[in-house]
């Protein structure tokens, strides 16, 4: 009875598991803090920097052809993509906490922007990405900051 | 002439935002197939960009000039940065960015369109 002892496989020594889930999560889970300008994020910056574009542009032209017709909404529009170009870059480049700055700014202003254009619409003759919460972007703006900070936040 | 060239631009990029939300929803990353397709909507929107900027200078006059030329040029950049992004994100979210960068295009087009029609 020698040989009694020989096949005993070895404990503890089990694939780890977890990596297989990866994909399902699209994040890249390593050590530290994970990355917020890869996986679902990558779709965040393209969201954010299409909003750049499309606030920048607008500002470009309504402030290039007629500032002095509305220079509150215009310089609001310039504002916001400006807002918009910062998210973008820090989203891309990790800086996670002016992202959150940034995405708290962008909020507020959504809010406050479209607050007042309901409030006093005199005072907005011309239309800026925030105005009515964003309703010339399907809401998008005001739906934006809410899953910008969900993304920001939720791994703390 | 840009009316029916817009409208298969049009087409053109809802098929890649479908595209794209596919390949998102079987969980993979953006193919050759979603590059090729965001390069012919790029060449498409280069000949767009050629033939209405053909018909601004032989006379034709639009209301907002600037705003037209702003989203006939802007849109130009939306094709590439999709592309980039897309294939930079080895993921399905790679093909997100694509189906999002489809929509943008569908949308500055149709704009385009109708400022195009408000002056004719």
């Amino acid at each position: 009875m020698s040989g009694a002892a020989a096949g005993g496989a070895p404990e503890g020594e089990e694939p780890v598991t977890g990596r297989g889930g990866h994909d399902r999560d699209g994040g890249r889970r390593g050590g530290g803090e994970p990355a917020i300008g890869s996986g679902p994020g990558r779709a965040l910056v393209a969201a954010y920097g299409l909003f750049t574009l499309a606030a920048g542009a607008r500002a470009a032209v309504q402030i290039a052809t007629r500032f002095s017709e509305a220079p509150l909404a215009y310089a609001l529009s310039a504002f916001a993509a400006a807002v918009y170009l910062v998210l973008t870059v820090a989203l891309a480049r990790g800086n996670r906490r002016l992202a959150l700055t940034a995405c708290c700014v962008e909020l507020a202003g959504v809010l406050v922007v479209g607050t007042l254009s309901m409030a006093d619409p005199a005072a907005f003759p011309s239309a800026t990405v925030w105005s009515g919460y964003g309703s010339g972007y399907v809401f998008i703006p005001l739906v934006l900051p809410f899953v910008g900070l969900y993304w920001l936040l939720r791994r703390r | 002439m840009i009316g029916p060239f817009a409208a298969a631009l049009i087409a053109l990029s809802l098929l890649i935002v479908v595209a794209g939300a596919v390949t998102a929803a079987r969980g993979r990353a953006m193919g050759t197939v979603l590059l090729g397709a965001l390069a012919v909507l790029e060449v498409a929107l280069l000949v767009q960009a050629g033939l209405a900027i053909a018909e601004l200078t032989g006379g034709q006059g639009i209301k907002e000039t600037a705003t037209f030329v702003g989203y006939l040029v802007g849109v130009l950049i939306i094709p590439p940065a999709a592309a980039f992004l897309g294939l930079a994100e080895r993921s399905r979210w790679g093909a997100v960015v694509v189906a999002v960068g489809g929509f943008a295009v569908c949308v500055m087009v149709g704009r385009l369109l109708q400022l195009w029609q408000g002056a004719a």
